[in-house]
């Protein structure tokens, strides 16, 4: 108690207070005045009186230094007077301090940033009540195994699912589910929405509760029970107007009848990135996907599990469950397959859950880690130099204060504490900024989706982990820049100190060049990087996409999952097609199962006759009117004849198919094997170019789309004027009111191929400004320091004589020749690089000429005038000046 | 100089301005650096500036408290005073540096054998 109390008085004095020291200052001179009063009264003249009572005293300034260790913690104390004196040397140099505060800030923002979308979608728990306690669990094997997969390799089986929530004493509960099902939610403007099948207990087992109703059942989940479904709370808002009622209501999803049972609490959107509008028991997934069913099935993998902890059990308690668990699905696999061994994983339950996503996700995570770790780096590189620069005019202070006495630890010490300061004020903007900024980035991104994406959610706000590494990256900066310089500083001054001249030390100019040739070669990668990706983003802006897409539109709605066979869905594709061309402004109708530019375009297998190699080429089903509606010519032959058309039995190949298939032959007299059927050519178009956008010479193959294909058909409708986007919705919907009819135009593909690279090339970018601001700075910085320590040199080579154009020549060389160096590797890295970013350049050479030419030469001329401005300096001072700075 | 005078130490010294303070009342730095230096009979050298490190301690720890105040011949000095914490720590340590010293004393007394 006693100890405390006294710890906390010298804790608060260990900040100085003048008016303190005032006190003991007066009341020593009491001392000595009542002593010397004393002496005086013994007969002591007044001067012998006073030197007596100091005598006994044993010295004010001792006295004073004493007084002052106990009144504080020594180490906080210096701590205190460092920041005090870092404080006044940031006031009196605003310019530098602004520098170093703002590299900070935005080298930390931009790695905080990053770690908090990565550490958001990688590593943070979900954003759950009590997530923290959620397990997710997936299987892995060894050893051969037959099995069907659907979504990813380690989901569950139903099966396995069961034996993990039979036996596993870990949980108190378990939940099994398969997101993404796009399924019609029916009603007068039907729609297609996400579903989710979920085992019974699904909230409650992820510690959500429904806002209205309840949650799904276990009498729900029997087979054969009447299907039942919990809605989100956005779509029981934005498509039944919140009706407080909705809980008994029935709801059709694919055609079936469903029961609303509850409604999600509000922002409840599943536990993936995409958002899940609808929430049914396991034993409906087939409702929701006519074309396959895993209810019965019981050894696919399509399941994700989680489980929550119950009280006291740890991930490790879960683990060793899996593990007898594991060994027991694997003893029942092993008849017949004895290699084969299962095992059961548990994992923190986080956005990216599934294995084979978090190693995607931890892959490109980490290579943006590293990739704004270099900007971090240059930031660092370029700072320490700016504080080698600054040091040149401390040199004479620190060696004063050497010679009064500090130790060279004490001095580094201060100058740590200095660069520390810099960088914590620089972190806490950076941090600031980052999580203001990161949040409103990550939302402005996903409201602007590709379109035909579906929403997302995705809240990248840092929590502690993310702090921490602040915190962290914080410190490390402020240390890495401050370290170097202060121990170079303190071992010159020492030199200083001891031959009292100073000289340009060879160590610390080869340090200063290291550093500008690492920051040199990682802004031009970066620079260009954006460059190409900016040069690439213009080509898809301006690239042909080889086909007409104004104008045209797209009609699409799936089929299969209302229930149709391919009877009937060609019975009302002949309807359709009738009102279809009826619309307004209608001039042609096709129908295809890929549109130009989609995702949709599929690979494979076909043969030549009389061989068994296998070409894997991209094809789709056309109707005849496809070429003539997109404007593709039928270069030699002719189209598809309606016999064609009804036997799918005839392809048309684009020229480079042909070229490579069959080189100096006539294509038309050629066959192609596809489901051991022969098809002969009949016609050859001249390269497409309708699966990647700018990429020509892929090799492709149009197949008719005859009747029994109907059921996957889209309609492609183009117009004199383009037809509104109602009366087409109106023409299917007059034929089937049911589908959720999905009509947009075709040049929105486009968009799916430009965003990405537009988002690429706007991050390389900002990216490249900042290590271009940051490499500039550098340079500047490192000639300007150059200079003043050369002023010696420069004077007397002024005053012997030389020309000023040599000695500027002199200082730019040498400022530059780290430079060019940077800029060798620099371009070596971008080449490096380019060929990871190709598919996003549409045609682009990754070794673009004018990328390659014009990005360094750009930067060597910035470069120059960041060199030039200091050492023009240099010359303006006169030799007398230069030679008396000694 | 004073090889031949003991050093005081910290937690003696602490002890020597309490109990001064005690016997004498309300003292100031010089006063109490005075009376030690003369009840041990110039036995032991006290630096008069140690006395201040050791007040401030005892202040921090609330055995004692200071006020400016004016002195016998009319001059302003800074007055010491025990507070009862103060005056509770006197008695505690008085007892322990008499078992301390009794201990020590068996040990230092000649001849005696158990």
């Amino acid at each position: 108690m006693r100890t405390l109390r006294a710890w906390l008085h010298r804790l608060g004095g260990s900040f100085v207070s003048s008016r303190r020291d005032r006190d003991f200052d007066d009341e020593l001179e009491s001392h000595l005045q009542l002593h010397i009063a004393d002496k005086i009264r013994s007969g002591m003249t007044a001067a012998e009186a006073r030197r007596e009572a100091l005598i006994a005293l044993g010295g004010v300034a001792v006295t004073r230094d004493r007084y002052r260790d106990r009144r504080g913690f020594p180490v906080v104390a210096h701590l205190a007077q460092d920041l005090r004196f870092a404080a006044r040397l940031f006031r009196r140099s605003p310019g530098f301090t602004l520098t170093a505060i703002v590299t900070t800030m935005l080298a930390v923002g931009v790695n905080v940033a990053i770690f908090s979308a990565f550490n958001a979608a990688a590593f943070r728990p979900l954003q759950l009540p009590d997530a923290g306690r959620l397990v997710a669990i997936s299987t892995r094997f060894e050893g051969h195994r037959r099995r069907n997969v659907h979504g990813a390799p380690s989901l569950l089986s139903l099966q396995e699912f069961e034996a993990v929530r039979d036996q596993a004493r870990a949980f108190d509960s378990l939940v099994a589910f398969a997101p993404f099902n796009p399924v019609t939610l029916g009603g007068r403007d039907p729609k297609q929405i996400l579903a989710t099948a979920a085992s019974c207990g699904y909230f409650a087992a992820l510690r959500v509760y429904p806002a209205l109703g309840r949650d799904l059942a276990a009498s729900d989940c029997v087979k054969g029970a009447q299907p039942v479904v919990v809605i989100s709370d956005s779509l029981w808002r934005s498509s039944f107007s919140g009706d407080p009622s909705i809980v008994g209501r029935i709801v059709t999803l694919n055609r079936t009848s469903f029961l609303v049972v509850g409604v999600a609490p509000r922002g409840f959107t599943g536990t993936q990135l995409v958002t899940e509008d609808a929430f049914v028991p396991l034993s409906a997934q087939p409702l929701l996907d006519h074309n396959w069913s895993q209810v019965d099935g019981t050894t696919a993998s399509w399941l994700m599990v989680m489980g929550h902890l119950r009280d006291g059990a740890a991930i490790s308690t879960a683990r060793a469950d899996l593990d007898v668990i594991a060994a027991r699905l694997s003893a029942a696999a092993r008849s017949g397959n004895p290699d084969l061994t299962e095992h059961l994983d548990a994992s923190a339950a986080t956005m990216s859950a599934l294995p084979e996503i978090r190693s995607i996700v931890l892959g490109v995570g980490f290579t943006l880690v590293a990739g704004v770790g270099l900007v971090l780096i240059i930031a660092c590189a370029n700072i320490a130099n700016l504080l080698l620069a600054r040091a040149r005019a401390r040199r004479r202070e620190i060696a004063v204060r050497l010679s009064l006495g500090a130790s060279r630890g004490r001095l580094v010490q201060q100058l740590l504490t200095e660069s520390l300061v810099l960088a914590a004020l620089g972190g806490a903007a950076g941090f600031l900024a980052a999580s203001w900024g990161t949040p409103v980035l990550v939302r402005y991104l996903l409201a602007h989706l590709p379109p035909g994406s579906w929403p997302m959610v995705f809240d990248p706000r840092p929590d502690g982990r993310v702090l921490a590494y602040a915190i962290g990256l914080t410190l490390v900066t402020g240390v890495a820049f401050g370290l170097v310089p202060a121990m170079q500083t303190t071992k010159d001054a020492m030199l200083d100190f001891k031959t009292t001249t100073s000289t340009d030390r060879r160590s610390s100019r080869r340090l200063q060049s290291v550093l500008i040739t690492v920051q040199v070669a990682t802004c031009l990668t970066l620079l260009l990087s954006a460059g190409l990706l900016a040069r690439g983003l213009y080509r898809a802006n301006t690239a042909d996409p080889g086909v007409a897409m104004n104008g045209v539109s797209v009609v699409s709605y799936d089929l299969a999952n209302a229930g149709y066979t391919p009877a009937a869905a060609q019975a009302l594709q002949a309807r359709v097609l009738e009102r279809l061309s009826t619309v307004a402004g209608v001039t042609s109708v096709a129908e295809t199962t890929a549109t130009p530019l989609s995702d949709q375009h599929s690979q494979t297998d076909f043969r030549l006759p009389g061989s068994d190699e296998v070409h894997m080429i991209e094809f789709s089903q056309v109707t005849p009117e496809f070429f003539d509606l997109l404007h593709i010519p039928i270069a030699q032959g002719r189209n598809f004849l309606p016999g064609e058309v009804a036997s799918e039995g005839a392809v048309i190949v684009s020229d480079t198919t042909a070229r490579r298939l069959w080189p100096g032959r006539d294509p038309l007299q050629q066959t192609l094997i596809l489901d051991k059927v022969a098809r002969p050519v009949v016609g050859v178009v001249h390269d497409p170019r309708i699966s990647h956008l700018g990429r020509a010479g892929d090799s492709y193959v149009f197949l008719p789309l005859g009747p029994d294909s109907q059921v996957r058909a889209t309609w492609l409708v183009a117009g004199s004027q383009p037809p509104s986007p109602r009366d087409l919705q109106a023409a299917v919907r007059a034929v089937d009111p049911g589908l959720a009819v999905d009509v947009a135009p075709l040049a929105d593909n486009l968009e799916t191929w430009r965003s990405p690279s537009r988002l690429a090339a706007s991050l390389a970018a900002g990216l490249a400004l900042l290590a271009l601001i940051l490499a500039l700075t550098g340079i500047f910085g490192t000639v300007a320091y150059a200079v003043s320590r050369r002023l010696r040199e420069i004077g007397i080579r002024v005053a012997i004589g030389a020309a000023h154009a040599d000695v500027l020549r002199l200082i730019v060389r040498q400022g530059m020749s780290p430079v060019i160096i940077g800029i060798g590797i620099g371009l070596a890295g971008a080449a490096a690089a380019a060929g990871l970013f190709e598919a996003m350049l549409f045609g682009l050479s990754p070794y673009d000429p004018v990328s390659f030419v014009l990005a360094p030469l750009g930067f060597f001329a910035v470069a120059l005038a960041a060199c030039y401005a200091p050492a023009r300096r240099a010359l303006r001072v006169e030799p007398t000046v230069a030679l008396r700075a000694e | 100089m004073g090889r031949d005078k003991p050093d005081v130490w910290q937690g003696t010294l602490s002890l020597m301005i309490l109990k001064t303070l005690e016997s004498m009342g309300p003292l100031h730095g010089y006063g109490i650096a005075r009376r030690i230096e003369q009840t041990s009979g110039n036995q032991l050298l006290v630096n008069y500036g140690t006395i201040y490190p050791a007040l401030l301690k005892l202040e921090q720890e609330g055995a004692i408290e200071s006020d400016w105040g004016v002195s016998d011949n009319n001059r302003r000095a800074k007055f010491y005073r025990l507070t009862r914490a103060g005056r509770k720590e006197v008695e505690r340590s008085t007892r322990e540096w008499e078992q301390a010293t009794a201990i020590l004393s068996r040990f230092l007394a000649p001849g005696e054998r158990s």
